[in-house]
């Protein structure tokens, strides 16, 4: 083992009440890619801060080539060539693809002046390296999610960096961009850069990684060469116990109609109508752009409609507010969770019962505190999630746990019809599986669900019917016994002629 | 609640630096911890602390309001001239306390329906209702004339019920109810949900226009309460009244810990700011400072403990 | 468009609120049209936050009134920034002469240079100019006055008693004048300053500073206050003390010379504002004719008691 660059041996990580890492081990090599798995909350994101410097480990060791190093902070770790490029975009959108790569580190002239002529044709080397076509003086905020992430791996190449480390850097790109990440992250490898890469994406392990190590709940788990594992073997190192069936489809009858949606016109949407049954999912598939998620919001009165009708349980409503939609038994459970869908800073029972203060308090608008407790208690036990209380700020939470406050804040609110916007973004294996019960459940009691998702697979296993959309109107809708991936993707890229 | 283990430590340091900077002055001047002169405190205090309690609300919902000065100006001096004009006690305060409310709704309109910043919104009617005090009142004092209605408004300010001075029984009620509002009603989460984070709390189907129209009705309502015991007290109305006291009333509520972001501190917290102020001023006046150092002092003490709770958050 | 619109509404709705206020309030109006732009005199006051200045102003203009003079009075706000604007905007008026009442003596003094440079002669009221030529400094003497209320308490308290002196905004001349002026009259006799503090001439801080010097003295006998709003809010805290002291203060505004005669304030030094405004645009008058006027005159101060 000669070629280790890092070593990281006993990090133990403690947090006023938890215990985050227990003797964790990481080594990485020089010139290969480790892959660092493990579910949400198992520590990977703290092992991974702990590196960079922004976290101070509690006790253990970190060697560099054979040295022990400790930093205090990012600037620390970038100088001897660590770079990480994070799961949240930590771009400034009011600025320009060149001035986010070299934020911080502008190259000036002799007056201290930028160099804004090196800057830009430095930035769109690289850029052309990334296989990205626009200009360098391009708005961040002008691009895509998948452009946004270009650009932060472009940061992390533009530090020069010996190690880089990247935090599900795929989850927002589209297959082409992954394409050619990959084909960059080959070349890194070639010249002799370490990758650790952190990653759901089971298929992008095995295409590109060459070792794994495991976390679970903060304990190490091993360290495997790639060529040891296959899926089931790794999906069972990560959650301790081996997994049934990956998408638990049961089969109820549907009821009557509990949404319809009757010739939806906005800005956004164009001629949208279908119906959701009581005990129904409907799969909402499309590129990105396609104008799913403004239709979920328009549903849920956060986007104006220009014409059209809605019904709940047969009666149109007017929804005009997201509280309106709740007080018609409609909610909506947001695929961007930070930006709004938990508010961080307050605690989980404050989450949970967010949306139905009015039911949990009395005269004057007192809140009764025992029930508001009681109704978190709930919370956490029926969707397990992981935490030290219902006290606990939501912001110290891991994403997958996080996402099951945004579930449970919509769920309290007892909807007739619930739309689920991408659910297992960023959400581990297990947390996934844990989801898909939960969907399954409100099935079963005869809830409507519309789920929105990139996933084809999670699509397909989970969908009832499966509503297709393409430059906001719908594209076809599909049984799902007769769709497969390609139909879904024809319909998708806006070939029509397939449409049933 | 909201009382995570940081909020306590929050809690417990300002309350801490209070009792600490009381006992050296106690040290220094042996009149300072009199039952009088704690009185007397409490009825300094009891202005800058009710504006700060609305400033609270305020800024927990990460806004900011400018205005309450000119509030308390234009209510302070409505509420003279309707009893110099022979109105009855109780119509005047209640007029006063009604224009202070509507005016600071009118801020809260302007605010979340006109999507204007809270610090632009808030500036324009500070300037623009000190304007109109100084129109309204000519520039001059405005007295409340000496007749018996005038007596008993006077008593608002200057009277004492079972020996304590009423102003302190009013800021007692004040904090009492904010305490209440802010922990333990749904308006109250609303305000530090808001402060916390604005678009979760509107996708969580709550109407955050009518949450900001509230508190900037609160601050301009517990303005308008000032001014009529500042009024009370001295039974005129200055033209001139209150300016600078959003800056006291800011500093109160930063002291106590609260973030100028949002979403974070408490109404305790800002009572305790408010006393550290005046008692600061206080001690300035007993210990005969000289008046071009106690401007110096008072910004450091600022300083100080704004650099204490950042260090303390920082390294939780 | 819509936005446009309403905009276009708020300025006509706010140009026509200025244009009805200002109709009444400036006797100058027809400035543009008035081809005898020569006989024009500016006033720039430093603030009608107070008052004192309030009267000073009334004075000038009753004064003006009674001459047929054309009088444009402009407000510093306390500003010497905004006063150095104010005068810029005089001289392009090309008002015959500029009555100033500076905000500051120093600061000023660019503003009177700049009159200067274009010949129109200034006159200044209440506090002076350092730098820059007027043709006449008009106010009553602050030291004198601080020294006539210094002998009043001396009298009142036959040589002897503790006396609390409240302060006007630090570093103002008129604090440093009337404290003079006091502290050269009662120096020799046997009465002593247990406290000096300052309240900023303002009413409510006049109360609160007062409030604590009663709790730290056991005993006081006399308050001197550098202005009337300072010894009306010291007269505030005393009563609520229930203590017996004598309040001297200065300037003799309304509410001062109500509580002087109703026996709640002992004494106020009253200056004669409105009588310094009046003899300003007398002696613009005079200086638009031709004739020579004093370089100093002194506008008498007198005691106001019961």
């Amino acid at each position: 083992m000669s070629n280790i660059i890092i070593q990281m041996r006993g990090i133990t990580k403690i947090f006023p009440g938890v215990k985050a890492l227990d003797s964790v081990n990481l080594n990485i090599y020089k010139g290969k890619i480790m892959a660092l798995l493990g579910e949400n909350g198992a520590g990977k994101s703290t092992l991974m801060k702990i590196l960079t410097g922004v976290y101070e480990k509690t006790s253990g060791e970190i060697q560099l080539e054979g040295k022990a190093v400790s930093f205090s902070n990012t600037r620390e770790s970038q100088g001897i060539g660590i770079a990480i490029i994070h799961q949240e975009l930590n771009l400034i959108p009011h600025l320009s693809i060149g001035e986010n790569i070299f934020l911080g580190r502008e190259p000036v002239n002799r007056l201290r002046k930028i160099d804004w002529q090196k800057l830009y044709k430095d930035a769109g080397t690289i850029m052309k390296r990334l296989g990205i076509a626009e200009s360098p003086e391009t708005q961040v905020s002008e691009l895509s999610i998948g452009k946004q992430q270009m650009v932060e791996i472009a940061k992390a190449l533009s530090l020069d960096a010996q190690v880089i480390i990247m935090d599900e850097p795929t989850g927002a790109l589209t297959e082409k961009e992954t394409e050619s990440l990959f084909r960059v992250i080959r070349e890194l490898k070639e010249e002799g850069r370490s990758i650790v890469y952190i990653s759901h994406r089971l298929k992008e392990i095995f295409e590109i990684c060459d070792d794994v190590t495991v976390l679970r709940d903060g304990q190490f788990i091993g360290e495997y060469p790639v060529g040891d594992l296959d899926e089931d073997k790794v999906i069972e190192l990560m959650v301790g116990r081996k997994l049934s069936e990956q998408f638990p489809r049961i089969s109820c009858r549907p009821g009557k109609a509990a949404l319809e949606v009757r010739n939806l016109n906005s800005p956004l949407v164009k001629e949208i109508s279908f119906e959701v049954k009581q005990g129904e999912i409907v799969g909402i598939a499309g590129l990105m752009g396609s104008g799913r998620t403004e239709l979920a919001r328009t549903l849920y009165g956060i986007y104006g409609k220009s014409s059209g009708e809605i019904l709940i349980d047969g009666k149109p409503v007017d929804i005009k507010s997201p509280g309106q939609a709740i007080w018609n038994g409609l909610v909506y459970v947001s695929e961007d969770r930070k930006a709004n869908g938990v508010v961080l800073g307050l605690s989980i029972k404050e989450n949970v019962s967010l949306s139905v203060l009015q039911r949990l308090s009395g005269l004057l608008g007192k809140i009764d505190m025992r029930k508001e407790a009681a109704m978190a208690e709930d919370a956490i036990r029926s969707m397990s999630i992981r935490t030290s209380g219902p006290m606990q700020q939501v912001k110290n939470l891991s994403g997958g746990n996080q996402q099951k406050v945004s579930l449970s804040k919509s769920l309290a609110a007892k909807p007739k019809v619930l739309i689920l916007d991408e659910p297992t973004r960023g959400v581990d294996v297990g947390a996934k599986k844990e989801i898909y019960d939960i969907m399954n459940q409100f099935k079963k009691e005869g809830m409507s669900i519309i789920m929105i998702s990139s996933e084809m697979p999670e699509i397909l296993g989970m969908s009832d019917r499966i509503l297709v959309m393409h430059e906001g109107r719908i594209a076809g809708i599909i049984d799902y016994q007769d769709a497969d991936q390609e139909k879904l993707m024809r319909l998708a890229i806006g070939k029509k002629e397939v449409a049933l | 609640m909201m009382m995570t283990i940081k909020g306590k430590l929050i809690r417990n340091k300002s309350l801490f630096v209070l009792i600490l900077f009381s006992l050296v002055i106690a040290v220094l001047n042996p009149r300072f911890l009199t039952v009088n002169n704690i009185l007397n405190v409490l009825r300094q205090t009891s202005i800058n602390s009710i504006i700060a309690a609305g400033m609270t609300f305020v800024i927990l919902t990460g806004g900011i309001d400018l205005s309450v000065g000119s509030i308390l100006a234009v209510t302070g001096a409505v509420a003279a001239s309707m009893i110099a004009g022979g109105a009855n006690l109780f119509a005047s305060v209640m007029t006063a306390l009604a224009i202070g409310a509507v005016i600071g709704a009118f801020n809260g309109i302007v605010i979340s329906k006109g999507k204007i910043q809270p610090f632009i919104a808030t500036l324009a009617t500070m300037t623009l209702l000190r304007g109109y005090a100084m129109v309204f009142t000519d520039g001059k004092p405005v007295s409340t004339g000496s007749h018996e209605v005038a007596g008993v408004f006077s008593s608002i300010g200057a009277g004492y019920f079972l020996g304590v001075p009423i102003p302190i029984y009013v800021m007692a009620a004040v904090f009492a109810l904010a305490y209440y509002i802010l922990r333990h009603t749904r308006t109250g989460r609303y305000v530090y949900s808001l402060g916390c984070n604005e678009e979760a709390t509107v996708y969580s189907g709550i109407n955050a226009d009518r949450v900001k129209i509230f508190v900037y009705t609160v601050s301009g309502f517990l303005s308008a309460l000032a001014g009529i015991i500042i009024t009370a007290r001295l039974s005129s109305a200055q033209p001139q009244a209150g300016s600078g006291y959003e800056l006291d009333a800011i500093a109160a509520v930063v002291l106590g810990g609260t973030s100028l972001s949002g979403g974070v501190g408490s109404i305790f917290g800002t009572i305790i700011g408010a006393l550290i102020i005046g008692v600061l001023n206080n001690a300035l006046n007993l210990m005969d400072v000289s008046s071009y150092y106690q401007l110096l002092l008072k910004g450091l003490v600022i300083l100080v403990a704004v650099l204490l709770d950042r260090k303390q958050k920082s390294s939780k | 468009m819509k936005k446009a619109l309403i905009l276009t509404m708020v300025v006509i709705l706010v140009a026509g609120l200025f244009a009805g206020c200002a109709a009444p309030a400036a006797p100058a109006a027809p400035a543009e049209t008035n081809q005898e732009g020569a006989k024009k005199v500016g006033l720039v006051i430093s603030t009608l936050n107070n008052p004192f200045f309030v009267t000073l102003k009334e004075g000038a203009e009753a004064k003006a009134k009674e001459l047929g003079m054309d009088l444009v009075v402009l407000d510093s706000q306390n500003d010497p920034a905004k006063e150095m604007a104010n005068v810029e905007d005089l001289i392009t008026k090309s008002v015959a002469v500029i009555l100033i009442n500076p905000t500051d003596s120093d600061a000023v003094g660019n503003a009177v240079k700049a009159a200067n440079s274009k010949n129109i002669p200034v006159i200044t009221l209440d506090r002076g100019a350092n730098a820059g030529d007027v043709v006449a400094h008009i106010a009553s003497d602050n030291v004198a006055g601080g020294k006539m209320a210094g002998e009043f308490i001396i009298k009142q308290l036959e040589g002897k008693g503790k006396v609390v002196e409240l302060e006007g905004i630090a570093g103002t001349s008129a604090a440093r004048d009337r404290g003079k002026g006091f502290n050269e009259a009662i120096q020799g006799a046997g009465i002593e300053v247990v406290a000096k503090q300052t309240a900023d001439f303002d009413r409510t801080k006049g109360l609160s500073v007062m409030e604590n010097i009663l709790q730290a003295q056991p005993e006081i006998n006399a308050v001197f206050a550098h202005n009337d709003e300072m010894a009306l809010g010291a007269l505030q805290a005393i009563k609520a003390s229930g203590r017996s002291i004598m309040v001297v203060g200065f300037d003799a505004t309304d509410d001062a010379v109500k509580a002087v005669e109703s026996g709640e304030m002992a004494a106020t030094v009253a200056q004669q504002p409105a009588m310094i405004g009046s003899l300003g645009v007398e002696n613009a008058a005079k200086v638009i004719k031709g004739e020579s006027i004093e370089k100093s005159i002194p506008v008498d101060l007198k005691l106001v008691t019961k």
